[in-house]
């Protein structure tokens, strides 16, 4: 019997968990589900602050917008990652109960998030209306990119999951790298930032990155989430075009120069095309050798504390 | 009847764990013991070559000491844990098992946790639904099931637990020493249920500790001592010889006390 078929008989318990996993999380709290809701708002008021009040003067005009596109997917991302080095430890006592396929506790944490995301979305999409950024029919696009990232992020989810059921180091190494991970893909920055940055060589480890600047792009591109946080972008700023700079009459002549580097970079030295398909490679291999460790795991986790 | 169908059929089986020597909790303890060369482990058998098969309608006891299989075999058949060689079939759907302590999460309600436990049986949230009047009311648990599970006493859980497994209507039973839990009333109350269970054609496994309830509830008995069957027949010889063996065992016990304080 295929671990598919089986999830599919007991998709029942998978989504008592989901809806289970939902209510908990903000159990105990006065404003309850709402919470799913002002969270994410309130994350992207402290950026609104950092870079509004005490950091003023960026130059995109729409510049919360390419913050917020930016941050949506990775809250779903780092989100599941983290809650999987939870999810075997947490739900021992039904592990040593009862026989279901284990495959069940990593899904149900990646559906929950996924929840969470809709809802992270529609506070976007209210935002984006006060803010007057136009809301089309392109924000459909999302969802390829949202697939990418829930492959890969199921491939990370059962690997850690399964190792956390044996070691508590992984989900502390999981959070803090998870921390290192949010500035190496572009949410604070636009993605030409990173790619058009030039590294003097000078101490040895400047030099070191210095003669190997061009490898670190090109692995800089191929991280699946620098992928997908670029076409949430593309979806929802740029009406779904891979172009991420425009060119018009009203800019200074200066302005002007900058974009058509910015714009050379993106669409010369950096054809996204390779990327997106090195990055689904990626996930792909992240999700089965993920579920592949996982299943040689989960007969032994009822045997743990 | 020439053949009769087993519900249960348990070949050979044997269950190895590995117990840690000391604790061993994080990666850095994991890696020094490694490149110490020791394996960290020491390797135990839980289950030795157990084989029986079983009866639809049959309700059968497990006796033995402590550490003797007896948990590790139910937690086989309810595919929790999983045999190191042999082969277990079993027919039917099986109840998550009955043990005292777990199985709940103690910050859902009652109700919610009813829901999740039926759908570990395979029960849709409807089907649940029109089983939950009397999950409750067997239960006698009316006015608390919108509380959280950890407000409520052992006792409370217990039943709780008891109500679901014996209104979702599994095929197979497996009972952990929760056998003797509950007040006066409650006992008597499932000990019907349990007989009226039996003799619908369910197959019930029943761990426990006390003799006497074995003995009354189920006709056959299988003593487990270190792994190995000792004996697998009826519960009146089963239990007999078990407690003749704990007496035997006690005495010696208590003539090798007597030697040692002896003055040499």
């Amino acid at each position: 019997m295929s671990e598919f078929s089986e999830v599919l008989r007991y998709r029942e318990v998978l989504w008592n968990l989901v809806r289970r996993n939902l209510k908990v999380r903000y159990k105990n709290s006065v404003l309850g589900f709402a919470w799913s809701l002002l969270n994410p708002l309130l994350q992207i008021g402290v950026w609104w602050f950092l870079f509004k009040v005490i950091l003023p003067g960026r130059g995109e005009a729409n510049f919360m917008a390419i913050l917020v596109t930016g941050f949506l997917p990775w809250l779903f991302f780092s989100q599941t990652v983290l809650d999987s080095t939870a999810c075997v430890t947490q739900e021992m006592a039904l592990i040593k109960k009862a026989y279901f396929p284990r495959t069940i506790l990593p899904l149900s944490v990646l559906l929950s998030n996924l929840i969470h995301l809709g809802f992270a979305f529609i506070v976007m999409i209210g935002l984006f209306i006060f803010w007057r950024v136009d809301v089309n029919i392109h924000y459909l696009l999302v969802i390829p990119s949202t697939l990418l990232l829930v492959i890969f992020a199921y491939g990370l989810s059962t690997m850690l999951a399964a190792w956390s059921a044996f070691y508590a180091d992984v989900k502390f190494i999981v959070s803090n790298l998870l921390g290192l991970w949010f500035f190496l893909v572009p949410i604070l920055y636009p993605l030409y930032t990173a790619l058009g940055a030039d590294r003097p060589a000078g101490n040895w480890l400047e030099t070191l990155i210095h003669h190997s600047l061009s490898t670190i792009k090109h692995l800089y591109l191929l991280d699946p989430v620098t992928i997908v946080i670029v076409g949430y972008r593309s979806a929802l700023l740029h009406g779904g075009q891979p172009i991420v700079v425009t060119i018009t009459d009203n800019m200074t002549k200066l302005e002007q120069q900058d974009a058509l580097i910015k714009q050379a970079v993106l669409r010369a030295e950096y054809p996204m095309l390779p990327y997106v398909i090195g990055a689904v490679i990626i996930s792909l291999a992240a999700a089965i050798i993920g579920h592949w460790i996982y299943q040689r795991k989960a007969g032994q986790f009822a045997e743990q504390g | 009847m020439s053949a009769t169908v087993s519900v249960i059929e348990v070949r050979d089986v044997w269950k190895k764990y590995r117990r840690p020597h000391q604790e061993v909790n994080s990666l850095k303890e994991g890696l020094v013991a490694f490149l110490r060369g020791q394996s960290g482990y020491e390797e135990f058998w839980a289950l030795k070559g157990v084989s029986f098969s079983v009866e639809p309608g049959e309700a059968i006891g497990v006796v033995g000491p402590n550490g003797s299989g007896k948990s590790t075999l139910l937690g086989l058949m309810a595919r929790v844990l999983k045999q190191t060689s042999g082969a277990i079939k079993v027919e039917g759907r099986v109840c998550p098992l009955l043990e005292l302590g777990t199985g709940f999460h103690v910050e859902l309600t009652g109700r919610e946790n009813v829901y999740l436990n039926a759908s570990l049986l395979g029960l849709g949230n409807r089907e649940t639904s029109r089983r939950y009047p009397d999950i409750v009311d067997f239960a006698e648990l009316g006015d608390v099931m919108g509380a959280p599970v950890k407000t409520y006493s052992t006792g409370m859980v217990i039943r709780l637990g008891f109500s679901i497994a014996v209104h979702l209507d599994p095929d197979v039973l497996l009972i952990d020493e929760v056998l003797s839990v509950g007040d006066e009333h409650f006992q008597r109350k499932s000990f019907q249920r349990l007989l009226d269970f039996k003799r619908a054609g369910k197959t019930i496994f029943v761990v426990s500790h006390n003799l006497d309830a074995v003995k009354q509830f189920c006709e056959r008995s299988i003593w487990l001592d270190r792994g190995w069957v000792i004996k697998d027949t009826d519960s009146e010889e089963v239990v007999a010889k078990y407690r003749a063996a704990v007496e035997t065992w006690e005495r010696s016990l208590e003539e090798a006390r007597a030697r040692d304080a002896r003055p040499s």
